[in-house]
């Protein structure tokens, strides 16, 4: 089941911009490898659920994944054939606002191919361009 | 630990981003150096010069400032959004007897017998912060996990670490452990509310009421 916010302050948002680039989260925090993303937009939960069933499925309990973004803008949207006005429509799938440059997955305790191949399969399902990255020496 | 290498750099007087953007523009990386209750000095070192002190994982170098030389330490380095781009390096001046706070990679060596009968290897320590001479910051801190079963771990406190290096994170901090696999739940559960509960809603009686 896609992820969505236990709690939240109001069910409906605003749509906003996605302005600039990653400041923050842009690193390798956690693991030895990440995806980095080099567009910006909307990543919705289902997408990135299905970028962790693929790492799911290609690890088998081998290593470790890290998910570095979370769904916490509900998307709202009118339905076909309904006329202008009435109000905004109503929440139909939760999203994570993505700058270019943030780390979306990291995996750890895999070689370096394995987590190439892990990381270019999920690559394939995400809606932006994205890069294989690996952590920064200090 | 790397030898004092020496880097050559301009001083620059134009500040501010449109200056450093066209010193980048020009193969140059704005910097700065300070410490030591010293004026600050704006310079500017060649790109292909620091990448190349990058590369040898140098941590102490000497800076040619003004026709002086003066000794070191790469405090910071900021990258751009992508991590790839040098765009301006802080050094901190220090004395060869100081010692110094910095941090270095913890570096593992060999391979986890646990690792091998299935378990998966869990880092939660990458870097550690330490305490040690200015000329003798080691280039990182190695630990051995030939003999690392499932459910074994290394502590900060078993760490070998090199002579007069001082280490400043909590001794029973976990470095590096063994865990047994767990696979990633592939179909999570379809229980659960479809929607999040809105912390603002009003209350059914106050609507009633109006």
């Amino acid at each position: 089941m896609p992820q969505m916010p236990k709690r939240v302050k109001f069910r409906k948002v605003q749509r906003g911009r996605v302005r600039g680039v990653a400041s923050r989260g842009n690193t390798v925090a956690f693991g030895e490898y990440g995806l980095q993303v080099l567009e910006g937009g909307w990543l919705s939960a289902e997408a990135l659920e299905a970028g962790r069933v693929t790492v799911a499925q290609f690890m088998r309990g081998e290593g470790r994944l890290y998910i570095r973004v979370f769904p916490h803008k509900s998307i709202t949207s009118i339905p076909a054939e309904t006329r202008m006005g009435k109000g905004k429509g109503e929440p139909e799938y939760w999203a994570a606002v993505i700058k270019p440059g943030m780390i979306l997955f990291e995996v750890g305790g895999l070689p370096e191919q394995s987590a190439r191949d892990c990381l270019a399969r999920v690559a394939y399902k995400m809606p932006f361009r994205c890069r294989f990255v690996k952590r920064q020496a200090s | 630990m790397a030898e004092a290498l020496v880097l050559k750099s301009e001083v620059r007087n134009g500040l501010g981003g449109r200056d450093s953007a066209r010193l980048r523009k020009n193969g140059r990386i704005p910097a700065v150096v300070y410490g030591h209750k010293e004026t600050p000095a704006n310079i500017s070192v060649s790109k292909d010069d620091l990448t190349s002190i990058l590369r040898q994982h140098a941590r102490t170098l000497s800076v040619e400032v003004g026709g002086k030389n003066e000794t070191v330490l790469i405090q910071e380095i900021q990258h751009d959004y992508l991590g790839s781009t040098v765009l301006h390096v802080d050094f901190r001046r220090v004395s060869a007897d100081e010692r110094v706070r910095t941090t270095v990679d913890i570096e593992l060596k060999g391979i986890a017998p646990g690792v091998i009968s299935g378990g998966v290897l869990d880092q939660p320590l990458h870097k550690i912060h330490i305490e040690c001479p200015a000329m003798a910051i080691p280039e990182s801190i190695r630990v051995k996990i030939d003999a690392l079963v499932i459910g074994q771990v290394i502590h900060v406190k078993e760490l070998d670490l090199p002579a007069g290096v001082t280490v400043l994170e909590d001794a029973d901090a976990v470095v590096v452990q063994v865990k047994t696999a767990q696979a990633l739940e592939v179909v999570a559960g379809a229980e659960g509310a479809n929607e999040p509960e809105v912390i603002t809603k009003k209350k059914e009686k106050a609507t009633d009421e109006e």
